[in-house]
C-alpha cells in the first residue's frame, strides 16, 4: 500500500478518533494539570510524529505541509479555549500559513519536492487529480462570490462604559449627599458578625438583622425581577433587557464600589446616568420615585449581607468575600 | 414496602416490652390494618423520612435564600408573594406539583432536590444547582419537609407510589414505560414519528384536554380555575414549553409532559390520566403537546428563548398582500437554523421573537404581565412605498370591557434623523429631548366571552388605531398631523392575537418616524392586557430592538458568480499553459533547471 496514503489515513483516522473519543476525556468540568485540552493536543501531535517515525512512512513534503497547516487550523478552531473571534482566527491562520510556508521553503530541495505534486497535477501527469481540481476550483470561486454578494445583516454592536463616573453630590428627597463622605447610616456594626444570623428570626434580637430583614423585604418586592433571587442578575425579567441587569455576585460590581455610589445609582436609576458614554439604555428605575431614602440604604445593606461582599471604603485596597 | 412497616412495628414492639396492653393492642390493630392493606398497596413505599441531622444546615440556607418568597413558616407568604404570579409554594399542606408519585401523594426527596436544583421555569423560582452546594441543597430539602404541618413524612399511613418507573405504576392502565419511539435527536428532541403525534392529537380531543388548555394548547380554555388555596390559576401554554414548571431545564424533552400526565399536578385542577391512557398513549399525548412548542435557542442562564434582536423586513416584489393567512405571510415560530423552513416558506420573512416583561420601572408598575413575548414578521414594498409589521402574541383571555381594551403598540424614535450613533430615546414612552412615535392598536374581540368553547375560525377584532408622541412615561400627547398608521388585518385565534400594521415609509407628520431602507432603526414594543386592567404605563414592555428594511437581492448575485468562475477558468488555463511551456523549455534545454547546491 502506498505509504503516503497510509500516512494520510493515520492523520485523518487518528484525528477522528482523538477528537471524538479522547478529547471529551481531556475536557472534564474540573480542569486539571493532566486532563486539559492542551495536553490532549500535545498528545495528538506526539501520536502523529511517533506513528510516522515508527512505520517509516516519510510522507511527501506537500503532505507534511498539509498536516502542519491542518494541525494549526485544528488548534485554533477547536482546541484553544476560550474560542477566539473569527477576525483573530483569520489573523492567526495567516501567520500559521506563513510559518508553514517557511517550513517547506527552508531549502531548495524540500521546496522542489513540495512543488512536484502540484506541478504534476497542473500539467496533467496526475490526470484524475487535474480534472477534479480544475473543475472544483471555479465552482468554489463561484460559490464564494455568491456568498460574498448575498446581503446579510447583523445587529449593530454597541459599546458602553460599565461603571459611569459618579457626580460629586446627589440630591435625593430634598437632601444633598456628598458621595465621597456619605456612609450607610444602617451599617451599625461589623457585617461579618451576622454571617450566620437569620433574617426575620433575629430581627427582633438585634438591630443589624432588623435592617437586613427590612432591606431584603424591599429587595424581594422590587428588585428581584431583574437582579434575581440569587442577586446574580438573572431575575425572571432579566432576559428582556439590554444591557442585562447587574450581577452582584460578580466581583466586578458592588464588591468594588462604595455604598454611596450604589446609593446614587439606585436613587437615580437609568435616567440619572451622565450624558457622556451614552447610550446607557438602562432599565433601572430611579428608585427615589418608589422608595424612601432609608429604604434605599437598607436594600444596599442587604445586598452586601447576602452576597458576603464588603463595600469599598477609603483606606482599604478593595474588597474581600465573606 | 409494607414489609418495612411490619418490621418497624415489630421493632417498636420489642422496645416497648414494659408497655401496657393498650399499646400492644394498638400495635396489633395496626398490624391487622397493614395486613388487610397489603393486597391493594402491595408496592407502595413510605415517604423518605426527614433527616433530622440536616435540619440545622437546612434552616440556615432556608432563612438566607428561601424565606423571602416562601415565608418564615413556609406558608408561601414571604414579602415577595403578593407581587408574584404564580405565587410561591405554600409548604404547610405538603402539596407539591412536580413529582413522580401518584396524585395527592407526598413527593420523594429526589423530586424536591431536582426542583431546587433546576428551579421552576416560568416562575420566579431560580435554579439553585450551581449556586448552592450539594449538601446545602439536600439539607434545605429536609428543612422544607419539616415545614409541612398538615402531613407527616414519617406517618405510617402515608405512602408514595413511583408511577413513572415503580412497579406501582400498574395502577390504572399500566406503567409509563419507555417511549414508543427510538431516542429523540439532539437538545431539541426532534424526530418523533408523525404517527405518534397524530395519535396524541386524537387522544387530546377524546380526553377533552382543550377544556383547560384550549384548542391549540395555549392555555386559553378556562378562565375561572383556582388552586387549592383559592388563588386564580391558568393552564399551561403548550406553545411556550420553556415556561413548563417541571421542565427541569430541558424544555423540549417529551418526558416532562409524559410525567405530568402520569402524576397530575397536586394543588391544581390538573389530574393524572392513568385511568384513561395507557403508558404508550401518555407518550403519544406528550408527543403531540411537544410538537406544538416552537424550537428556539434557549439561553442556558435564563432558560428563555434568546430574543431576535434584529427584525428583518423582507423586500416584496409588487404590493404586499395585507392578509394574515395569506401564504406570503406563513412562517414558522421555530428558528430555521434548527429546523429548516419548508420549501414554500423559504423566501418568507422570518418570525422574530421579542421578549416582554412587566413595566416595573415608572409610575404604576406591572408585576405580572400576561404576555411573555411577541412574534414579529415584516415585509415592505417599494412599489407601495409602505412597510407592514405583523405582531402576534399569546393571550389566554381577552377583555370584554370597553374601558380596558387589549392593545399592542410599536414604538419608534420620532426624530430618527436627530439621533447620533447608537443613541435612543428612553425605552418607556421616550423622554423630553428624544420623543417617540407610538403606533397603538386597541381592540376588543367581537362576540367574545372568555368562557366560550374553542372557536376554530377565531374572533374578529374591533380595532382602534391611535398615533401619539411620547415625551416621557407620563407625558404622551396626541399627534397633530394626519394619522397614517393602519391596521389592515387582525384576528384573535385560539389564544393568539394577530394584528397587522401598515404605514407609508415617508409621511408629512412632524413626529412621524421617517423609515429609511437598508438602515438599522431602533424599535420597541408595548402591550396591554385588558382583562388584567392594564392601561397607560401599566403595561408589558420590550427593550429597544433594531429593524431593517432589507433591499431586493442585487442582480449581481446572479451574474457575478459565473463571471468570476469563468475568469478563474481562464486563469487556470494560463497556469497550465505556462507550466507546460516551462517544462518544455527545461526538456529542450533552453533553460536550465535550478540547480541544487552540492
Amino acid at each position: 500500500m502506498n505509504k503516503a496514503l497510509i500516512s494520510f489515513l493515520v492523520f485523518v483516522v487518528g484525528l477522528g478518533v482523538f477528537h471524538n473519543a479522547i478529547f471529551p476525556i481531556f475536557t472534564p468540568k474540573e480542569i486539571g494539570w493532566i486532563l486539559n485540552r492542551y495536553v490532549y493536543f500535545l498528545l495528538f501531535v506526539a501520536y502523529l510524529i511517533i506513528t510516522n517515525l515508527v512505520l517509516r512512512l516519510k510522507p511527501p513534503v506537500a503532505m507534511t505541509a498539509l498536516f502542519v497547516w491542518g494541525l494549526g487550523f485544528y488548534f485554533y478552531k477547536f482546541v484553544l479555549y476560550p474560542p477566539i473571534p473569527w477576525t483573530l482566527f483569520i489573523t492567526y491562520m495567516v501567520m500559521w500559513s506563513i510559518g508553514t510556508f517557511l517550513f517547506i521553503s527552508q531549502d531548495p530541495e524540500t521546496f522542489r519536492e513540495f512543488r512536484r505534486p502540484i506541478v504534476k497535477t497542473i500539467v496533467g501527469e496526475y490526470k484524475l487529480a487535474q480534472i477534479v481540481v480544475l473543475t472544483a476550483m471555479p465552482i468554489l470561486v463561484g460559490f464564494a462570490t455568491y456568498n460574498t454578494i448575498y446581503p446579510s445583516y447583523q445587529e449593530p454592536v454597541e459599546l458602553r462604559t460599565v461603571h459611569p463616573a459618579p457626580p460629586a453630590t446627589t440630591k435625593v428627597h430634598g437632601k444633598t449627599y456628598p458621595l465621597e463622605s456619605t456612609n450607610n447610616p444602617f451599617r451599625v456594626d461589623e457585617q461579618d458578625n451576622y454571617k450566620d444570623s437569620f433574617p426575620f428570626l433575629d430581627a427582633d434580637k438585634n438591630e443589624y438583622m432588623k435592617y437586613v430583614t427590612e432591606g431584603g423585604t424591599i429587595f424581594f418586592q422590587n428588585c428581584h425581577y431583574c437582579h434575581g433571587d440569587q442577586l446574580n442578575g438573572l431575575g425572571m425579567f432579566s432576559h428582556v433587557f439590554n444591557p442585562t441587569p447587574a450581577n452582584f455576585i460578580d466581583p466586578g460590581t458592588i464588591a468594588m464600589l462604595q455604598e454611596a455610589f450604589l446609593f446614587w445609582r439606585v436613587s437615580k436609576g437609568g435616567p440619572g446616568l451622565p450624558n457622556e458614554s451614552t447610550p446607557w439604555s438602562s432599565a433601572m428605575p430611579p428608585w427615589e420615585e418608589h422608595l424612601k431614602t432609608d429604604e434605599i440604604w437598607k436594600v444596599i445593606l442587604f445586598e452586601y449581607w447576602y452576597t458576603g461582599w464588603h463595600p469599598r471604603t477609603f483606606g482599604t485596597e478593595g474588597s474581600t468575600a465573606g | 414496602m409494607n414489609l418495612r412497616l411490619l418490621i418497624n412495628l415489630k421493632h417498636m414492639g420489642m422496645k416497648m416490652t414494659k408497655n401496657t396492653n393498650k399499646i400492644k393492642r394498638l400495635i396489633f390493630s395496626f398490624l391487622a390494618v397493614a395486613l388487610i392493606a397489603i393486597p391493594t398497596s402491595a408496592f407502595a413505599a413510605m415517604p423518605d423520612p426527614i433527616k433530622k441531622d440536616m435540619l440545622e444546615t437546612g434552616k440556615k440556607v432556608y432563612f438566607k435564600r428561601c424565606v423571602w418568597c416562601h415565608g418564615v413558616e413556609g406558608g408561601g407568604d414571604g414579602p415577595s408573594a403578593d407581587r408574584l404570579f404564580t405565587r410561591p409554594r405554600n409548604f404547610i399542606q405538603g402539596t407539591f406539583k412536580i413529582r413522580v408519585t401518584d396524585s395527592g401523594e407526598l413527593p420523594m426527596d429526589i423530586n424536591l432536590i431536582n426542583t431546587v436544583k433546576n428551579g421552576l421555569q416560568g416562575s420566579a423560582m431560580p435554579a439553585w444547582g450551581e449556586f448552592l452546594s450539594e449538601n446545602e441543597i439536600l439539607s434545605v430539602v429536609q428543612f422544607v419537609k419539616s415545614l409541612v404541618q398538615d402531613r407527616d413524612f414519617s406517618d405510617e399511613d402515608e405512602e408514595v407510589n413511583n408511577v413513572i418507573t415503580g412497579i406501582a405504576a400498574d395502577n390504572g392502565k399500566g406503567p409509563l414505560g419507555d417511549a414508543p419511539w427510538a431516542a429523540t435527536k439532539g437538545p431539541y428532541h426532534l424526530g418523533i414519528p408523525q404517527e405518534h403525534v397524530d395519535a396524541g392529537k386524537e387522544l387530546f380531543i377524546k380526553n377533552k384536554c382543550f377544556e383547560c388548555h384550549g384548542g391549540e394548547g395555549r392555555g386559553d380554555g378556562n378562565p375561572t380555575m383556582k388552586d387549592d388555596w383559592g388563588f386564580p390559576i391558568v393552564a399551561a401554554n403548550w406553545q411556550q414549553c420553556w415556561n413548563f414548571r417541571g421542565a427541569r431545564r430541558d424544555a423540549y424533552n417529551p418526558f416532562v409532559i409524559a410525567r405530568t400526565i402520569s402524576t397530575g399536578l397536586n394543588g391544581t385542577p390538573m389530574p393524572n390520566f392513568r385511568e384513561q391512557l395507557t403508558g404508550t398513549e401518555r407518550w403519544q399525548v406528550a408527543a403531540f403537546v411537544n410538537s406544538l412548542c416552537p424550537r428556539k435557542k434557549i439561553d442556558p442562564l435564563t432558560n428563555k428563548p434568546i430574543p431576535d434582536f434584529l427584525i428583518q423586513s423582507v423586500y416584496t416584489e409588487g404590493p404586499v398582500v395585507p392578509k394574515i393567512d395569506d401564504p406570503s405571510w406563513a412562517s414558522s415560530d421555530t428558528d430555521d437554523r434548527i429546523v429548516p423552513a419548508s420549501e414554500e416558506q423559504k423566501e418568507n420573512p422570518k418570525r422574530h421573537h421579542i421578549a416582554m416583561a412587566g413595566q416595573i420601572t415608572r409610575g404604576k408598575r406591572n408585576f405580572d404581565p400576561k404576555a411573555d413575548n411577541l412574534w414579529i414578521t415584516s415585509r415592505w414594498s417599494a412599489e407601495e412605498n409602505a412597510v407592514y409589521y405583523l405582531v402576534e402574541y399569546d393571550q389566554r383571555f381577552m377583555s370584554s370591557d370597553p374601558e380596558y381594551p387589549d392593545a399592542v403598540a410599536i414604538q419608534w424614535p420620532a426624530k430618527l434623523q436627530d439621533l447620533f450613533g447608537a443613541e435612543k430615546p428612553y425605552f418607556i414612552n421616550g423622554d423630553s429631548k428624544k420623543p417617540v412615535d407610538i403606533w397603538k392598536a386597541s381592540f376588543l374581540a367581537q362576540d367574545y366571552n372568555a368562557t366560550n368553547a374553542p372557536k376554530p375560525e377565531g374572533y374578529k377584532l374591533e380595532v382602534n388605531v391611535e398615533e401619539t408622541v411620547g415625551y416621557g412615561f407620563d407625558a404622551i400627547k396626541a399627534k397633530e398631523s394626519e394619522a397614517k398608521v393602519q391596521v389592515v388585518d387582525s384576528i384573535f385565534h385560539q389564544g393568539r392575537v394577530k394584528v397587522m400594521f401598515k404605514r407609508d415609509l415617508k409621511t408629512d407628520g412632524e413626529f412621524d418616524v421617517q423609515i429609511p431602507t437598508e438602515q438599522f432603526i431602533p424599535v420597541s414594543f408595548l402591550q396591554w392586557s385588558g382583562r388584567d386592567k392594564e392601561k397607560d404605563e401599566h403595561m408589558a414592555i420590550s427593550t429597544w430592538y433594531y429593524t431593517i428594511l432589507k433591499p431586493a437581492l442585487p442582480a449581481s448575485l446572479y451574474y457575478m458568480p459565473p463571471i468570476m468562475a469563468v475568469i478563474f477558468v481562464a486563469f487556470q488555463g494560463w497556469l497550465v499553459w505556462m507550466t507546460k511551456r516551462t517544462r518544455k523549455m527545461y526538456d529542450e534545454g533552453k533553460v536550465k533547471r535550478d540547480e541544487l547546491p552540492k
